[in-house]
């Protein structure tokens, strides 16, 4: 059955780094200093086993440093397991470094004979491919002009281009598509579609889980040197967001903790003004069961509590909230009396919950204004970035917030 | 076995690195490619004036004589010492992609080996010119001394470029060892002034062969005795295939070591 060929099999590979304190590659060091080398034993992988089918395509997620990029390190055999057995099937091409072994001062044409040839391609075959090669870049123009007279863009695209027409059994791609310009991306991503439909193997590791999602079958988690977790990767990649957005809610806490106490009057210059007849105390953020966090899945339901102190009671009184994203613009704003609550004083310390429901802003930090106003926009105490939310969204969609959507199509 | 296959999947990659490196050698200076002679004259004029000039010696057409000694020997120390920083000098390739890591050492002792080449067509102008003349039938067997000497310089440089990388001194460290096996080679003189004990240290040195043999199709314009080639033979594929061993074993780590 070809069907179920294995392309990659993996056994128990374990790699550790040495991480040398104090090296001496110099005979006199070496001499001198044999005590000095020491160093210090990372293991990065703890013993990985995994099989991917022939026109299978994987993608390896997980946090910096977990060991997804030693292990697709391994598998273009840049570098060797300490035990295990890694074993692949046909010709291998990575598009891990782009564009390695260019030449400014030759034509792209040359490099593209050079390139290919550093992933095993002759001359003969390299002829075969050149046009496709060429007309995939849209360099056609500039093709006998030197390498050191392209703009990066296209420097990107020629790369890209001769990788991804070598024609491999395997490929290995680490944290693309970040390849030119949106158009370009497009047209990367429905190729490596169109490769993947012809058979070829697909290793992928990357950040955006969205990319993931698009093209993988599967999906496989490395934490800490070792496979967390593996399956279908709508499912993985949730798992793993979970993770990362305790992770960093636990960071954001610790990080909160050690900043408390110089956030409270200098910093707030210029973020914060108003008549301070009532200040707000703290804002906090809770997730529908009511665990305290700053991180949240796209279509969650988000609870800000806004805690007060009242010296001097305010009649008429108007609480606002601001949502921002990191460039300014505001992505949404209400306030009590847009939305019609009755008219309320405060005269004693107390408490705020503005309930967000169902949040489908798009993946990203935005910050939060909170204020407190008299009347007819009176501020008493307008509080600019009160508050720091992160969105975590999987697909691929773009702008600013989600609009829910079907597609229907009338044949 | 696998590994000959694949460095012959990998040709392209060979040529485009030696094309590469003959190329951009002497890029940006304007005498540009003519340094691939000018280089060897002048440590050929300067070696004749010491040589027969100031310690003076009987050898007629002196220049000839030690000319076809030397451009094998720049051939062989160039390949072994500029050879070993190979690996190092191509780390950008080594750290991020894969490919045979032979490739580099073999491209680098292949692009000295077509400069040597070049700089033959050099001596056989100088030998017309001079009148020296020709023995065309002799000259049929430098194909064979050339492959011996290329086997053997192939061998020492896949050690060298393999052990410099977890060792750099041995880059400098066979710049002094070159110079005394320049001079421990019949080079600048000939083997039949070597005191006679002396003789087997001689006849072990693969160099010694190798350049008594150019120099007797060139110089004496006779057919050599190829079978003293054959002890060079021996071990210069002994040296290659001991060579490539230890570059097996050693280039696993080359991506974390450089």
């Amino acid at each position: 059955m070809a069907e179920n060929e294995i392309a990659i099999e993996v056994r128990d590979v374990t790699k550790s780094f040495k991480v040398y304190l104090d090296k001496g590659a110099q005979l006199k060091e070496r001499l001198l200093f044999r005590k000095r080398s020491k160093y210090e034993e990372r293991k990065v992988l703890r013993g990985i086993s995994f099989d991917v089918k022939k026109g299978e395509a994987i993608g390896l997620i997980g946090h910096n440093g977990c060991g997804k990029s030693t292990t697709l390190k391994l598998l273009t055999r840049i570098m060797y397991p300490d035990s295990g057995t890694i074993k692949l099937k046909g010709r291998v091409s990575s598009l891990i470094e782009l564009g390695a072994g260019f030449h400014p001062d030759m034509s792209g044409r040359e490099n593209i004979y050079t390139n290919a040839a550093i992933f095993g391609l002759t001359k003969k075959e390299i002829d075969a491919r050149l046009d496709d090669i060429i007309e995939f870049s849209e360099l056609a123009d500039f093709i006998d002009n030197p390498v050191r007279t392209y703009s990066s863009g296209m420097y990107m695209r020629l790369a890209f281009s001769v990788a991804i027409n070598v024609d491999a059994d395997i490929l290995l791609i680490d944290e693309i598509l970040a390849v030119g310009d949106a158009n370009f991306q497009a047209k990367c991503f429905n190729k490596l579609r169109e490769i993947k439909a012809q058979g070829t193997t697909i290793v992928i590791v990357s950040h955006s889980l969205g990319q993931i999602e698009q093209i993988c079958d599967r999906s496989i988690w490395i934490h800490e040197g070792l496979i967390k977790a593996e399956g279908p990767p709508k499912e993985i990649d949730l798992e793993y967001l979970d993770y990362m957005s305790r992770k960093r809610q636990e960071l954001m806490k610790a990080a909160e903790a050690g900043s408390e106490k110089e956030e409270t009057d200098e910093n707030e210059q210029g973020k914060r003004w108003g008549s301070g007849q009532a200040r707000i105390k703290r804002v906090r953020s809770f997730s529908a069961d009511g665990t305290e966090q700053s991180a949240f899945r796209i279509g969650e339901d988000i609870k800000l509590v806004v805690d007060y102190t009242v010296k001097k009671p305010v009649d008429d009184a108007v609480f606002g909230v601001g949502v921002f994203d990191l460039n300014g613009i505001q992505c949404y704003g209400t306030n009590t009396r847009i939305d019609k609550v009755p008219d309320f004083v405060i005269d004693k310390d107390g408490t705020v919950e503005i309930l967000l429901k169902k949040v489908m802003l798009l993946g990203g930090t935005y910050n939060l204004d909170i204020a407190i106003e008299q009347g007819e926009g009176i501020p008493v105490d307008y509080y600019r970035q009160a508050h720091k939310i992160e969105m975590i969204s999987a697909e691929g969609d773009a702008g600013v917030f989600r609009i829910e959507h079907t597609w229907d199509f009338q044949r | 076995m696998s590994t000959i296959k694949e460095l012959y999947d990998y040709r392209q990659m060979i040529f485009s690195l030696v094309k590469k490196d003959l190329r951009g050698r002497y890029k940006g200076s304007v005498l540009g490619f003519l340094w691939t002679f000018i280089n060897p004259l002048f440590q050929l004029i300067v070696y004749t004036i010491v040589f027969s000039k100031i310690l003076r010696n009987d050898v007629p057409r002196y220049y000839l004589y030690l000319f076809v000694a030397l451009i094998p020997w720049i051939f062989f120390s160039s390949s072994i010492t500029v050879g070993a920083a190979s690996i190092i000098s191509q780390k950008d390739l080594v750290k991020k992609i894969y490919f045979p890591r032979m490739v580099i050492p073999i491209s680098y002792v292949t692009s000295c080996f077509v400069n040597m080449l070049l700089c033959f067509i050099v001596i056989f102008a100088v030998i017309i010119v001079t009148g020296a003349g020709i023995n065309f039938v002799a000259v049929l067997t430098l194909p064979i001394i050339m492959i011996v000497e290329y086997i053997f310089a192939l061998g020492m440089a896949m050690l060298s470029s393999a052990v410099t990388v977890y060792f750099r001194d041995l880059e400098h460290i066979l710049g002094i060892v070159s110079m005394a096996w320049m001079y421990l080679t019949p080079i600048v003189y000939s083997k039949s002034i070597v005191p006679e004990k002396y003789l087997p240290i001689f006849n072990l040195n693969p160099m010694t062969p190798i350049i008594e043999c150019y120099r007797t199709v060139l110089y004496d314009k006779q057919i050599p005795d190829l079978s003293t080639l054959l002890i060079a033979a021996a071990l210069g594929v002994f040296f290659l295939i001991f060579g490539a061993l230890v570059f097996n074993k050693l280039q696993k780590h080359f991506a974390e070591e450089l």
